[in-house]
């Protein structure tokens, strides 16, 4: 099968569910002979829609409603709950710390990433090519083999319980996935600008700066999103490197929380409202950038 | 270099101004990145192979004794529920989880607005775990929202979390957490199969059974094996969703619900009262790898030879 025949029609037939190709099969047959998968389908959606409705509704809710009418609609909207969370539950000082983590990691990691990407995506040779599965290596290195010698590394520098010295391993760990991403998004660039800056004696540095990078926009931001909702979700490094409750990153806060009103009673209120400061902007970011965040997310699983 | 080879490397089609510009560049551009993920990433990797025979606690220099850290994983029961949790995930999660990614792929082609469910089902992936933890234990809870849903059915409470079945609940949340994204992976691949395969197989006279059989399925394998071996590397970092969903009061999760990852946490600076045992956990660690390269090569072989008998 030839792909670059194929595969711009196989792409505009993805685009357009109704064409043949995204209804192989059945169209014809009784609709209700498929009406048991569609259920199961719109369940599961219900379930996710459920899921975030009933925590954003729920971070409104005095705890007693929370707990015990748990599908009803709140009747009074407690803002309160969030201030509470926000000031008392250490939300507010966690969400300035994540922010700032997501803002320096997420930049990072593309300033390093993408030179590494161009270079290796648009040189075709041996060397580039090794160096390139060097990077895809570590895709398959699980955090934990990595994690303890960082913590001995880190130790030494000073740099526990120091949020730079989060922020220094997330643009690490971040750096395979960001340079493969970008060495596949700097490859699929025409060549022929380059060629003209080229030949028009503008030196490598600023053809990269000038012409290639504002090319590779698109999937700048990929990167940079992708990154950043990594950083911004990510707990097992932060748990092992951060110690003190005015570093804590937002999933931190979240953990720490929970376990302390397992000690001092539930409000859970105030709960969701903590639940909701950390998965907001999450699902606000995702309605923007949705197609984005998912085709970045799933590249280079069908290669 | 003298102005002769100058002049031969020039006369080469690689001797362009484009090539040399970019060969200056290739270096310095590179460097950074390069050097920073090697020492912060590839050397502690080799440094864990090294230290996993060592004792060490991570701050005095590890002594080496041998294979004593393999040899005690043998028998540390911690560390057998953690693997093993682990191949459950990986195993008994992951068929599940791609079956129904599969069936849901292949109903949601056929459906209306298939864009918009297709983007809510991949929801629960982008949100932390922790906050999703957060939510299931409220949903399983004694008190929780599913024994209230049932009380209103005149239905008595059931200890959904008894130590039997909380496992099970993380093996459920977690497929819920990753159909979507599956289900996209699958998407991509099954939509870049030809179009004029099924209108062709149409004309032939087959019905979708066949179609299914003999087209769906062959053509997809190379997209399932790839999204399977996403699936093994995803599983060994399941981690915050167990501590957040079964750690109680400051302490880990019993070791019973422990993952690899947990199990790295645990036996150093995790729980109330650390333990500091950087070369056991290490050992560990490299088991973990280890198990992983093994279940991807086997993977790989197992794809690429059903594709070949296409």
């Amino acid at each position: 099968m030839s792909t670059a025949t194929t595969g711009s029609r196989a792409e505009s037939a993805a685009q357009d569910p109704d064409t043949p190709a995204a209804a192989p099969a059945g169209r014809r047959r009784v609709p209700w002979a498929r009406l048991p998968g569609a259920a199961l389908i719109w369940l599961f959606v219900a379930f996710c829609a459920f899921t975030f409705l009933f925590i954003l509704l729920s971070s409104l809710k005095s705890s007693y409603n929370v707990l015990n009418h748990p599908f009803r609609l709140p009747t009074e909207l407690k803002f309160s709950n969030w201030s509470k969370a926000w000031h008392d539950g250490g939300f507010g000082p966690a969400f300035v710390n994540s922010v700032l983590v997501v803002v320096f990691a997420a930049a990072g990691t593309v300033l390093l990433a993408s030179p590494a990407a161009y270079v290796l995506g648009r040189n075709q040779n041996r060397l580039s090519g090794g160096v390139s599965m060097y990077f895809v290596l570590g895709l398959g290195i699980p955090m934990q083999i990595i994690v303890l010698p960082l913590y001995s590394i880190m130790a030494k520098m000073h740099l526990i319980d120091n949020l730079a010295g989060l922020i220094v391993l997330y643009i690490v760990v971040n750096l395979p996935f960001t340079v493969y991403l970008l060495m596949s998004f700097f490859a699929s660039l025409p060549g022929e600008l380059e060629e003209a800056a080229a030949l028009d004696g503008v030196g490598p540095g600023m053809t990269f700066w000038r012409i290639m990078l504002p090319l590779a926009k698109g999937g700048l931001m990929t990167a940079l999103t992708l990154v950043a909702i990594a950083c911004w979700n990510e707990t097992f490094l932060a748990l092992m490197f951060l110690q003190t409750n005015d570093n804590f990153t937002l999933p931190l806060a979240l953990v720490n929380f929970l376990t302390q009103q397992q000690f001092t009673g539930e409000d859970f209120g105030v709960m969701f409202a903590g639940v909701s400061i950390a998965v907001l902007p999450m699902l606000a970011l995702y309605a923007w950038l949705g197609r984005r965040i998912t085709e970045g997310l799933t590249l280079g699983a069908g290669k | 270099m003298t102005s002769a080879t100058l002049g031969v490397r020039r006369g080469r089609a690689k001797g362009s101004p484009l090539a040399r510009r970019r060969r200056r560049v290739f270096g310095p551009f590179l460097a950074p990145a390069l050097i920073l993920y090697t020492i912060m990433f590839m050397v502690p990797t080799a440094y864990s192979f090294y230290a996993s025979f060592t004792s060490w606690d991570g701050f005095s220099n590890p002594r080496w004794k041998g294979t004593l850290n393999y040899d005690h994983l043998r028998h540390d029961p911690a560390f057998k529920d953690a693997f093993f949790n682990t191949l459950k995930l990986l195993f008994g999660c992951g068929i599940f989880l791609f079956i129904l990614s599969f069936a849901f792929m292949l109903m949601l082609r056929e459906m209306k607005g298939r864009r918009f469910i297709q983007g809510f089902i991949f929801l629960p992936h982008i949100v932390s775990g922790v906050a999703l933890a957060a939510f299931w234990d409220f949903l399983l809870n004694h008190d929780g929202m599913l024994n209230k849903g049932l009380h209103s059915f005149g239905l008595g409470p059931v200890d959904w979390l008894k130590p039997q079945w909380q496992f099970n609940a993380i093996l459920i949340a977690i497929v819920w957490i990753n159909t979507g994204y599956y289900v996209t992976i699958l998407m991509a691949g099954v939509d870049r199969i030809p179009p004029y395969y099924y209108e062709e197989a149409k004309l032939a006279g087959t019905n979708s059974w066949q179609r299914f059989r003999h087209i769906t399925l062959p053509m997809s394998w190379d997209v399932i094996g790839t999204a399977a071996v996403l699936w093994t590397i995803g599983t060994v970092k399941i981690f915050e969703f167990i501590l957040a969903f079964s750690g109680s009061q400051g302490n880990l999760p019993t070791t019973n619900q422990w993952t690899s990852a947990m199990y790295v946490y645990g036996e150093t600076i995790g729980g109330t009262s650390p333990i500091y045992d950087f070369g056991r956990a290490c050992a560990g660690a490299v088991v973990t790898l280890v198990a992983v390269v093994l279940v991807v090569v086997v993977l790989r072989r197992v794809t690429s030879r059903d594709r070949l008998e296409l």
